[in-house]
């Protein structure tokens, strides 16, 4: 134990061990309260796709670090040479741990997330190890957002982004997000998606170590999606694909991104009146 | 006259045996009753009923019956059927539970099966073993593509340390588990416990228990979740 935390002091360390007993920086109620004065002075997102059907790439986990980031590379090339209107996901885990983020800005190039062809980014929990909840702002802004996707005036998809990095989402955001969906439920959207990092269930031994949300957590925030009739939940995580149909909400969970583990996919998810899935390899180096 | 001895030998070393293990926390057929005032960040505030009924059937077997009324509109369910074995130092149990939590405010209904080996001493409790999850949505209809979700496998983990012999008059303990009477976490989702006695005469037992739930300790971002404070009497037959 003592050799665990005594890793800590290790500037190349990618545990940071005190966060198994500890925070290891602002808390997510903090956090949601920086993302939500943030987008306010933002305003809302509107990204005007000029079709009724578009294309979302979707990755997670990508684990970067300052040696590599080939599959991330690759995600991002695909996604930039895709002529289709389109938009792109990253669930979370963008890099392994700290003194990486400016890895991921040379790669993902993030003015923020105001602009038609960027990556919106949801936080993992290797993104806020050591304390990095401050560098991760810098670059992302916002923890908790949500967007939608129109056809000129007429609306199609609405996305909302939450922040699951410690494994819960805390009180606050769970009150905005049921008032946000009591609202926005009801003014038409074709569908509601909900992406975040954390994984809700525990199938198989494929995730290792990682922790899901407590079970009271679990169905308080599934019974929330199924009420206000959200179609989807997508995240990452656990680093193997899965998916789950559970009172009437799709969950779907991604393959990861990282360079050092075998058979990993990104998604490309086809947005029209129904939404229809491609799973695409990495190319092995 | 070979089987006769050994016979005779058999019987002085279980004599011997029992003599040195007069068992542990003396038990009885018992009823417990307690209130609980518990906090976590989905419910908030809430209370809990608990109504607890051991039956040691015989030296060998006993079995455990709990039911847990919440205002957080959850209510629980436990059955546990416990085979043990003396063994020169303490006590081997085998154990076989089945928990049921009605989550009504979520229309959701949770069942779990566990089995597990435990090893008793006077100051250790130690249980190791599996189990498996059924979620199922109450209103889920047949004719969709809805499912339940079944987690095949989880690891059950108790370790339980006593500060005095489990068969004294008064005890403290601390514990860390993924398991307590009501609830089995996900195997990454450990609780720690505080438990205390005091055997106020010879059928009356005060009992007291404290219960901390972190989460997101493996996701090397420990914060606090819920905690329980749990207060009651035990009567002993």
């Amino acid at each position: 134990m003592m050799l665990l935390f005594a890793s800590c002091a290790n500037e190349d360390s990618t545990l940071d061990m005190k966060g198994l007993i500890s925070p290891n920086g602002p808390t997510v109620g903090t956090r949601f309260e920086q993302s939500m004065a943030y987008n306010a002075t933002r305003g809302e997102m509107h990204l005007d796709m000029q079709a009724d059907d578009y294309s979302i790439y979707v990755c997670t986990d990508s684990h970067i670090t300052r040696k590599t980031h080939r599959n991330l590379d690759y995600f991002i090339a695909q996604y930039r040479a895709e002529t289709a209107p389109k938009l792109a996901l990253h669930l979370g885990d963008v890099i392994d741990a700290q003194k990486n983020f400016p890895c991921a800005d040379s790669i993902l190039h993030f003015p923020g997330q105001t602009i038609k062809d960027t990556v919106f980014v949801t936080p993992g929990n290797h993104d806020i190890y050591f304390k990095q909840w401050d560098i991760y702002r810098d670059f992302f802004k916002s923890s908790v957002y949500w967007f939608d996707t129109r056809n000129g005036t007429k609306k199609l998809d609405l996305f909302i982004c939450l922040d699951s990095a410690e494994g819960e989402l805390g009180v606050a955001q769970m009150n905005w997000l049921r008032a946000f969906l009591d609202e926005k439920s009801k003014e038409g959207y074709r569908r509601i998606i909900v992406f975040s990092h954390t994984h809700l269930w525990k199938l198989d031994a494929s995730q290792g170590h990682t922790s899901n949300m407590a079970l009271e957590a679990t169905y308080e925030f599934t019974s929330l999606l199924a009420q206000y009739g959200v179609e989807c939940y997508w995240c990452g995580h656990q680093h193997a694909r899965q998916l789950v149909r559970f009172k009437g909400v799709t969950y779907r969970v991604l393959n990861a991104t990282k360079d050092s583990e075998s058979g990993q996919s990104y998604m490309i998810a086809h947005m029209g009146e129904h939404i229809t899935y491609d799973y695409i390899d990495y190319p092995k180096e | 006259m070979k089987k006769t001895l050994l016979f005779l030998l058999l019987s002085a070393l279980s004599a011997a045996l029992s003599a040195a293990n007069p068992g542990f926390g003396d038990r009885r057929y018992s009823v417990l009753g307690m209130v609980e005032y518990s906090y976590n960040k989905t419910w908030g505030h809430h209370a809990n009923f608990d109504i607890q009924s051991l039956m040691p059937i015989n030296p060998h077997f006993e079995m455990e019956a709990r039911l847990q009324f919440s205002t957080a509109n959850v209510h629980s369910g436990a059955l546990q059927l416990r085979p043990k074995f003396e063994l020169p130092v303490g006590e081997l149990f085998l154990e076989t539970d089945v928990y049921y939590r009605a989550f009504a405010r979520n229309r959701i209904g949770d069942i779990t099966a566990a089995l597990g080996v435990g090893y008793r001493m006077d100051y250790v409790s130690i249980t190791l073993g599996v189990f498996s999850r059924v979620i199922d949505d109450w209103n889920r209809s047949w004719y969709t593509d809805d499912n339940f979700v079944v987690e095949p496998f989880n690891l059950l983990y108790r370790i339980e340390v006593f500060c005095r012999p489990q068969n004294n008059n008064w005890n403290l303990s601390f514990m860390f588990s993924n398991i307590d009477d009501y609830q089995m976490e996900r195997m990454w989702q450990p609780l720690f416990g505080i438990g205390a006695w005091y055997d106020i005469n010879e059928h009356w037992r005060l009992n007291f228990m404290a219960q901390c739930k972190p989460t997101g300790m493996f996701h090397l971002d420990a914060t606090f979740y819920g905690a329980t404070g749990r207060v009651g009497f035990t009567y002993r037959f």
